[in-house]
């Protein structure tokens, strides 16, 4: 790779534009034809070498890659939306003024965007750069996932009204979200919550308007994917190699016990990092063996934090917020399966 | 400078890494590898737009540029200040060479898994370690619906769920079964059994159960290995004496060495 010629400083944008456009073109197209052209010509015997442990772990960090890019495209397509294309203050003026009003509001949002929670990372960020506080975005990101028509109707079609499975998933993952925002919201210094790298893009948030709309969504899909996507494939490495790694063995043994049930599904949730969308399906496959209140916690502790999501999140909070941000979501995902196992 | 080019592009190129390998995929026919087909309409429909927007952003690249190098923190700027009042941030020069290098290790590594490696399914070694057979009480699909089917078209999965819910050997005598499927050894006989086995996926091959025909042949290693695929065909008898815990297995009329079909995941 060459350089682009980057300025330093702002420089007038207009009269370099063209030469500067095509070589960044050419170069872009000869990055395109290099991957091409190794793609194609990567020889068949490659994979040979791996033994079999290996090979599983390209095979389902590929996946997570392969199954989550798209959503995280669609995040960052619905961010940009949000941030250059919404008028200024639409979204602030069109949420109810009180507090807690606005994080109920909030945490419905997920119907109208429904994306995965890869996606919905960077959708948080936008909204915080459009104005939302730091707890409002966390409700958001927690809520969003399990709160929406995708993820209704596959639990739905998983499990009926069985054992009141939808009903607590819906409640609880609600509950929690607007529990967290309030927690956040009572934070003295919102703002340190989140990385330093993070904060300098909120402190820049809004004197980037002389580019046009599309040189800024063009530029916002640039920067957000140098946060999310390293995060992406870094936590879709972890989560192959744990999973090659641990036993399904012993989660499932574990899985008859009314209180270890539940920390058994909810370390399964943590591991496995599937979407939320498609989650139910996946434990009604386990199905039998699990408690409902068990598969509870997994449905609702799974959508806000595993692997992936922390990695993603990570891009955003620190690790210290997200550390506590973690215990407070399993203890209260926790506590929901202990009620219902107790009352089923 | 080559620092500060690998931290400026590394999103853009990881994109590209993402996009170039969906489409090869979906153009191979290799997606279902990863993905279930019902939804690789939206990956390739988001790796192109992602494509739109690579493209673009290598040709109108420089505008954030002083403020992307500033938030780096590797390049005074105006939006250091803020980094100032944090003492965790990072601004030295080597912090700023740690992460290109973090930066081009992950571009390597995500080449390498993408790009390099061929495309291949879960393995033996993915099935022993998820229990052959531990979820087929439960996957969404009814033995007794399938007591009535035709019988021919039936898979792997099939006979499965039939073979884990009514274990009633009458029902299987005089039938004869042809099943497609990789060899994966029994865990608790591995001298006379192995099983023919197959992949459920769900959603993407993160969700993959296994699930297996028993195959009743002593001293099958001799013949066949672990992850070859194999067609065989033959008998649902009740275990003849094996120490597995199977009630029923396949004593086979046949078995051959097969390419992996096209599509190595049921559903």
């Amino acid at each position: 790779m060459s350089p682009p010629p980057a300025p330093l400083r702002p420089a007038p944008p207009k009269p370099s534009t063209r030469p500067r456009a095509a070589v960044g073109l050419s170069l872009g197209v000869a990055l395109v034809l290099l991957f091409v052209a190794i793609r194609v010509l990567a020889p068949e015997a490659v994979g040979d070498v791996l033994s079999n442990s290996v090979q599983d772990f390209f095979t389902l960090s590929i996946s997570v890659v392969i199954e989550s890019l798209p959503f995280v495209f669609l995040g960052i397509l619905l961010s940009i939306g949000v941030q250059v294309w919404l008028p200024d203050g639409f979204l602030l003026r069109h949420l109810p003024r009180n507090r807690v009003a606005r994080r109920v509001t909030v945490s419905l949002l997920g119907v109208l965007l429904p994306v995965c929670e890869c996606g919905n990372v960077p959708l948080a960020r936008g909204l915080i750069l459009r104005g939302l506080t730091v707890g409002e975005s966390m409700t958001f990101l927690l809520a969003a996932p399990i709160l929406n028509p995708v993820t209704i109707i596959t639990t739905y079609q998983a499990f009926g009204w069985s054992d009141g499975i939808l009903v607590s998933r819906i409640l609880g993952g609600f509950v929690i979200a607007n529990l967290i925002g309030w927690i956040y919201s009572r934070h003295p210094s919102p703002m340190s919550l989140l990385t330093p790298k993070f904060q300098a893009s909120c402190a820049h948030a809004h004197d980037e308007v002389r580019a046009s709309r599309t040189r800024r969504s063009v530029a916002m899909f640039d920067k957000e994917t140098s946060a999310m996507l390293p995060a992406l494939f870094v936590g879709s490495a972890v989560a192959g190699l744990i999973q090659v790694a641990v036993s399904r063995d012993v989660l499932v043994t574990l899985g008859q016990n009314p209180v270890l049930s539940v920390f058994a599904l909810m370390a399964l949730a943590f591991v496995v990092a599937i979407c939320s969308n498609v989650d139910a399906f996946f434990i009604l496959a386990f199905g039998s063996t699990f408690m409902p209140g068990a598969i509870v916690a997994f449905l609702v502790f799974g959508p806000m934090i595993d692997v992936k999501m922390l990695a993603l999140m990570r891009t955003t909070f620190t690790a210290k917020t997200l550390v506590q941000l973690t215990v407070i979501v399993g203890l209260a995902s926790a506590a929901l399966g202990l009620a219902v196992n107790a009352l089923a | 400078m080559l620092r500060r080019l690998i931290a400026r592009w590394q999103g853009i190129v990881l994109a590209l890494i993402g996009i170039v390998a969906t489409v090869w995929l979906a153009l191979t026919d290799q997606l279902s590898l990863y993905i279930h087909p019902g939804t690789s309409w939206f990956a390739i429909v988001m790796a192109l737009i992602g494509a739109v927007l690579v493209i673009a952003a290598f040709a109108l690249t420089p505008l954030e540029d002083d403020h992307q190098v500033a938030s780096d923190a590797s390049q005074p700027g105006p939006a250091v200040h803020l980094h100032e009042h944090d003492p965790t941030a990072p601004r030295s020069v080597g912090s700023g060479t740690i992460r290109a290098a973090l930066a081009a290790a992950i571009i390597v590594g995500a080449s390498l898994a993408l790009l390099v490696l061929p495309p291949a399914t879960l393995t033996s070694a993915a099935a022993a370690q998820r229990s052959i057979n531990s979820e087929t009480s439960t996957l969404d699909q009814d033995a007794t619906a399938l007591v009535g089917g035709d019988t021919s078209s039936f898979t792997v999965k099939d006979w499965a769920v039939l073979l884990g819910q009514s274990p009633d050997a009458d029902f299987f005598a005089g039938r004869s079964i042809d099943l497609v499927g990789f060899v994966s050894s029994s865990p608790d006989d591995p001298d006379n059994v192995f099983y023919v086995t197959r992949f459920v996926v769900t959603h993407c091959a993160i969700d993959a159960q296994p699930v297996g025909v028993p195959v009743y042949l002593p001293g099958w290693a001799e013949r066949f290995e672990p992850d070859q695929w194999v067609t065989a065909s033959g008998a649902i008898v009740p275990n003849p004496g094996s120490s597995s815990a199977e009630p029923l297995l396949l004593t086979p009329d046949e078995i051959s060495v097969t390419d992996q079909p096209e599509q190595p995941y049921v559903y």
